[in-house]
């Protein structure tokens, strides 16, 4: 008996110490939209934490205190209406305030700037990407076997304008903590305002057929003079040979 | 003694297969449809062992990737399908008649169409494996144009539209037939608030299926037109739409959810009173929180679609929180009855509390994936994988293996064994956390569902490593669930009618119970008449 005990709290803790790390599983996020989700991520997770902290241990309590030990019934109560009310009404508050957190971070992620300084149009097919920047000549498709690479400017807004030629694909960068889905008939537009240099990797998030594994894509973040001088070369040639191979 | 037709004494049974093949008795067809379920569930729980064996490592090659498309829609499809949903649909025939007093189902040989129907339609999903092209490989939600006849040439895809509308058609009239059941079988005496909990969570469910399935079968419906009649529903470049798809699969697919839970939200709550040896607290609040989920349910399902961008991410979410009110509602119900009470840790038992465990982790990250700037991160990745095993592996698939422990001695008249029973469990809740805990983490570092191979990032490879270790480990616990199945099955020893001290009706009943299942009824006064019957004294004092 103290044995089947002992298993039950040690595997309860071992849930609740790794449940804790939840907020560190995350990436650092690399546009301003992405941290307003890392913040919602660590608001709920905490929230999260706490409410299985407080559920296990009113789940285990009982059975570590009142096992049976004779044949006694123990008092045959069925009801309390004011604790009822309670354990109603505490739940109510709690997701009413995860939701005001929830929609004041989900207007900030989902604004769309008035006048953007760059914009990309991105297509997806299967199973790769063409990033069509207008205005120019620069337009960059990759292969399963060679991935795109999409170059973006640090500090400026750039406007993302996404749509499919065939199924349904995804749109997403886990380092930016953002993805939208390309489905044809639909054009959908999101903004990124990056705040890291750096080369980032890119991926379809919807099931696209045979090789949704493969159709990736890197991000690569420069500097705002860089990005100038990319535009101007109109090359991109060089550049996206070097992404496919990360 | 040693087979399951002789298993149940009744005269008729005695004529073997051909009995079986055409009862109409509630608990054959319940017997059928729960073994064919669990059949199943072997089915789809191998697939699963070669998705965790070519997810092992990175860059593995045991499959191909059309192979692993297969392998995935047809584990999600049958876990879904054919197993977690038929198997509450199985239990809720053998148990309903028992639980209110009634000889059968209101229509029983309608209720044996539903079985057969679904029998075949699973079949028809995987016959799909033989023919030219393969199984279905869209995945369990088939999403056009993916699934479209230009991109999804081959005829599985067809088989597995042809197969899950069966099932659904089954689905369809086994919900009336419950409801039917339900409302007008009664026994003099048990009136609706005195239902027991898993008969209320039935009608709740049974309500949810009529009101969804319809939806599904128009949309497969839809789908096999455009694939085969033109129809263009779908089709973007012809005026149809890939998002009325969408809209269309979850406003079925998320009370679906709710369809493969409330039945065991049902279980739970009639095992852990007979172990806590009390009534269920808060009788009334817990149905009505049933009923809470079921008509929320039916207003969340574009929360699927968060990252669609055409659809109100607001309203979805602020729907989609509110289920969190009756489902934490429940938890109290089963934290108040088990306080204060004489609890005893059996292997039922110790299922129902791995069940809410599990379950608790599965619906907070539930809440999590329901706040979209979370879900733009989260969504279509391992993350969300995880959250949808701990509500429906780690809570139904729970629930399951309690319920099979639990009425095991009811339906074949013998016990299974409480050591093997302990194993199983502790294998299994070990293996199920080590298996799916770490996805969360994958997911939330990047990791997408549905890829056959992945590269080999900083964690990745051994992350997965550590789900696939615990799937092996659930493995050895559904062996040992087996050899107990078999041993516990050719003992000679008999379980008695009551082995737990049970509260429904069905524990009146012999075990297994006879042909129109009873002779006389005890007087029913309360949810737990045969507790009232046998504790005449504590009976009085807790009905008030």
């Amino acid at each position: 008996m103290n044995s089947a005990r002992a298993r039950l709290l040690f595997g309860s803790g071992l849930l609740l110490s790794t449940a804790g790390c939840g907020v560190y599983a995350l990436p650092r996020g690399a546009t301003t939209q992405a941290l307003v989700m890392h913040q919602d991520w660590t608001v709920f997770t905490l929230a999260g934490s706490f409410v299985a902290i407080v559920v296990f241990a009113l789940i285990l309590f009982p059975l570590v205190v009142w096992r049976r030990r004779g044949d006694e019934y123990p008092p045959q109560f069925r009801r309390n209406n004011k604790l009822e009310i309670t354990y109603t009404i505490i739940p109510l508050l709690m997701v009413i305030g995860l939701f005001a957190v929830t929609y004041h971070n989900d207007i900030i992620v989902e604004h769309l700037t008035a006048h953007p300084q760059n914009t990309i149009d991105v297509t997806a097919f299967r199973w790769s990407w063409l990033f069509h920047y207008p205005g120019t000549a620069i337009n960059i498709a990759g292969t399963p076997q060679a991935a795109p690479q999409m170059v973006l400017p640090i500090g400026e807004t750039t406007r993302i304008n996404l749509t499919s030629v065939d199924v349904n694909h995804a749109f997403w960068i886990p380092a930016f903590l953002f993805k939208r889905d390309a489905i044809a008939g639909v054009d959908n537009s999101f903004d990124l305002f990056p705040t890291r240099m750096g080369l980032y990797r890119g991926r379809c998030a919807e099931f696209c057929g045979l090789d949704h594994a493969l159709m990736t894509f890197t991000v690569r973040v420069v500097s705002q003079e860089d990005y100038a001088r990319w535009l101007r070369a109109g090359g991109p040639a060089k550049v996206s040979a070097k992404g496919a191979s990360s | 003694m040693s087979t399951a037709a002789t298993a149940v004494p009744n005269p008729a049974s005695r004529r073997g297969i051909i009995e079986w093949l055409t009862s109409t008795d509630h608990k054959h067809i319940g017997i059928l449809y729960m073994c064919t379920s669990v059949f199943y569930f072997f089915v789809a729980g191998l697939l699963a062992m070669v998705i965790r064996a070519q997810l092992a490592q990175p860059g593995l090659t045991l499959v191909g990737p059309h192979a692993y498309n297969q392998i995935f829609t047809l584990h999600g499809t049958a876990m879904i399908f054919l197993f977690v949903v038929p198997f509450a649909l199985g239990l809720a025939n053998f148990l309903i008649p028992l639980q209110i007093g009634a000889p059968d189902m209101a229509f029983p040989r309608l209720n044996a169409f539903t079985y057969w129907i679904f029998f075949f339609g699973g079949l028809t999903i995987f016959s799909g494996a033989f023919v030219n092209g393969g199984a279905a490989a869209s995945g369990w939600f088939a999403y056009a144009p993916l699934s479209e006849i230009r991109i999804s040439t081959g005829g599985g895809q067809d088989l597995w539209i042809i197969g899950l509308l069966m099932t659904s058609v089954s689905g369809i009239l086994a919900a009336v037939n419950f409801i039917t059941t339900t409302f007008l079988y009664r026994a003099p005496g048990m009136t609706m608030w005195r239902l027991p909990i898993f008969t209320w969570e039935m009608i709740a469910t049974s309500l949810l299926i009529l009101m969804a399935f319809p939806s599904l079968a128009a949309v497969l419906a839809l789908l096999f037109i455009d694939r085969h009649f033109g129809g263009q529903f779908f089709n973007a470049s012809a005026g149809g739409s890939p998002v009325l798809y969408q809209h269309l699969f979850w406003f079925f697919g998320h009370p679906e959810v709710y369809i493969m839970i409330l039945p065991y939200f049902g279980v739970i709550s009639e095992i852990i009173p007979v172990f806590s040896r009390k009534p269920i607290f808060g009788y009334t609040g817990l149905v009505l929180s049933a009923f809470a989920i079921a008509g929320l349910s039916m207003g969340v399902w574009a929360h699927h679609m968060f990252t669609t961008g055409v659809v109100s991410n607001g309203f979805f979410a602020a729907v989609s929180f509110l289920i969190a009110v009756p489902t934490g509602i429940k938890f109290f119900n089963w934290v108040g009855t088990m306080w204060r009470g004489s609890l005893l840790l059996t292997t039922p038992m110790l299922f129902a509390i791995g069940f809410m465990l599990n379950f608790l982790i599965g619906g907070i990250t539930g809440v999590m994936v329901a706040s979209p700037p979370i879900d733009y991160q989260v969504e279509d990745s391992y993350f969300l994988v995880a959250h949808f095993h701990y509500v429906l592996g780690g809570g139904s698939l729970f629930a399951i293996f309690g319920a099979i422990y639990f009425w095991f001695p009811k339906v074949f008249g013998k016990l299974l064994s409480e050591r093997r029973g302990k194993w199983c469990f502790w294998l299994l809740f070990v293996g199920f956390n080590t298996t799916f805990f770490v996805m969360q983490f994958l997911g939330a570092m990047g990791m997408p569902r549905r890829v056959y191979t992945y590269q080999n990032l900083p964690g990745w490879g051994n992350l997965n490593l550590i789900a696939s270790i615990g799937a092996l480990i659930m493995a050895a616990g559904v062996l040992v669930f087996v050899w107990d199945v078999i041993a516990s099955s050719i003992s000679r020893t008999r379980a008695s009618d009551d082995p737990w001290g049970g509260y429904s009706l069905e524990w009146w009943a012999t075990s297994p119970p006879p042909e129109y299942n009873f002779t006389s009824l005890p007087p029913i006064r309360s949810e737990r008449p045969v507790f009232d019957a046998k504790h005449p004294d504590l009976a009085r004092l807790s009905q008030k």
